[in-house]
């Protein structure tokens, strides 16, 4: 293909000397290209070249702007997010304390109801046993005073006559306290 | 795609295998619509006012977060700038920005007049203005070397300095020539001469692969030679994106090498 452009080219020359004028820029196209090329030059160099770097000033300076935008939002989110884990901490020790002070207050009234239970019991048993104590001592008693009058009730018999009651019955009574101390 | 078949209208399909016109300037020479203007220049024109329209639709209200058109455009754009004019010049090369930027737009639109439908001509693949470009990189690159080292510019060239004593004259010949001759030729001829190929490959490929084909009933078979020409000239026709691309790209970057080797003698 290139030989055929080549060859082209070269029979084109030998013929009417056409490469050559191929070589020579027209005048037609020279002027054109010269003011085509001399607008495009002053465009690009008035506006354009401003432009672009007007562009790029903008974005630079929009982006700066943004990414300070976002530093300081994190900056904000990480104070919120401490004073946030802050309040955590400082809810967790609450709710510790307040658990802590339930369970002391409810030990305090477990050991409050025991004692209070053990003391009652305890009294209970106490008065029982100073209703049985008590109990015994006048049943003690009133058999102390039947022995005493079926005691004088039969030496009576024995005897006859009637004794002076009063008198024997502290006799017995005596014998009997000789008797319980004997014991 | 008219223009080119009417260029290789004579063709004579029945003995040939390839369609070509008797002389190559038929590719690149329009008749003149009115007074001098031909469609090279309307074209001229055309690249100029497209430069101008998409720069302008992209910066005259940019938006923060860019559409896509902005995307691409600022792409190009930052490239150039940066890669380009800041990436090879240095800091001082923000100055030649606007300059190397307007080469590259106005030389990749005119590249791509090549392959762009109905268009299908580089306004590049004419002398004037790879040869227009290439004096004025010349011109900028010998002015900022003056203004930056004086007379001592070209002191440096013909007397380069870090080269054995005995080399320098030698040396020295060499640099004188290659950068005040060398350079301004090369730049041009090398984006002339691949837009130049390039038009004679596709408009000699695409024409005859349709006049081939076009004239199957009078030649029969051999109308399939149409379709190996028809399907070259596709393939080339993707490769001459590339090369469009390319070629505006080493311009402007032999541009500001050349620039830079000005304002930086130390390098």
């Amino acid at each position: 293909m290139l030989n055929a452009a080549l060859s082209v080219l070269l029979a084109a020359e030998e013929e009417e000397g056409g490469g050559i004028d191929l070589l020579l820029p027209a005048p037609a196209e020279l002027i054109a290209g010269i003011i085509a090329f001399a607008v495009v030059f002053f465009f690009m160099w008035k506006w354009a070249w401003p432009a672009i770097n007007r562009s790029l000033e903008n974005r630079q300076k929009a982006i700066s702007g943004q990414l300070g935008e976002a530093e300081a939002a994190k900056v904000e989110a990480q104070s919120l997010l401490d004073d946030y884990r802050s309040q955590m901490a400082d809810a967790k020790s609450e709710a510790n304390r307040i658990v802590e002070e339930a369970r002391a207050q409810a030990e305090t009234l477990r050991s409050d109801l025991v004692s209070r239970a053990e003391s009652e019991a305890d009294q209970i048993v106490a008065k029982a046993r100073e209703d049985a104590a008590n109990e015994k001592a006048r049943a003690l008693q009133e058999a102390r005073q039947e022995v005493a009058d079926l005691s004088i009730d039969l030496a009576e018999k024995v005897v006859g006559e009637n004794l002076d009651r009063e008198a024997q019955r502290g006799l017995i009574d005596r014998y009997l306290t000789d008797l319980e101390r004997m014991a | 795609m008219d223009e080119l078949i009417l260029a290789v209208e004579e063709c004579d399909y029945v003995n040939e295998v390839v369609c070509k016109p008797a002389n190559v300037l038929e590719l690149f020479e329009f008749p003149p619509l009115f007074d001098s203007i031909n469609r090279t220049v309307f074209l001229i024109g055309l690249a100029a006012i497209i430069v101008l329209a998409v720069v302008y639709v992209t910066y005259r209200k940019p938006r923060l977060v860019p559409t896509k058109f902005q995307a691409a455009v600022e792409a190009l754009v930052g490239f150039v700038k940066d890669e380009i004019a800041v990436g090879i010049i240095g800091p001082e090369g923000a100055r030649y920005a606007p300059y190397l930027l307007s080469l590259f737009l106005f030389i990749l639109v005119g590249n791509l007049f090549e392959v762009t439908p109905l268009i299908n001509f580089p306004i590049t693949s004419r002398m004037a203005i790879p040869g227009f470009l290439a004096f004025l990189t010349y011109v900028i690159f010998l002015v900022a070397g003056i203004r930056k080292q004086g007379f001592g510019y070209f002191k440096d060239i013909a007397w380069p300095p870090g080269v054995p004593v005995a080399m320098k004259p030698l040396v020295g010949i060499i640099e004188l020539f290659s950068i005040l001759f060398v350079r301004p030729f090369s730049l041009a001829v090398r984006l002339f001469a691949n837009m130049v190929a390039g038009h004679v490959m596709l408009s000699i490929l695409l024409a005859s692969g349709v006049i081939f084909i076009g004239a199957v009933g009078e030649i029969g078979l051999r109308s399939t030679i149409g379709v190996a020409w028809l399907g070259m000239g596709l393939l080339i026709y993707v490769f001459e994106i590339i090369v469009s691309v390319l070629q505006a790209y080493i311009f402007t970057l032999l541009s500001a090498v050349y620039i830079q080797t000005s304002v930086n003698p130390e390098h």
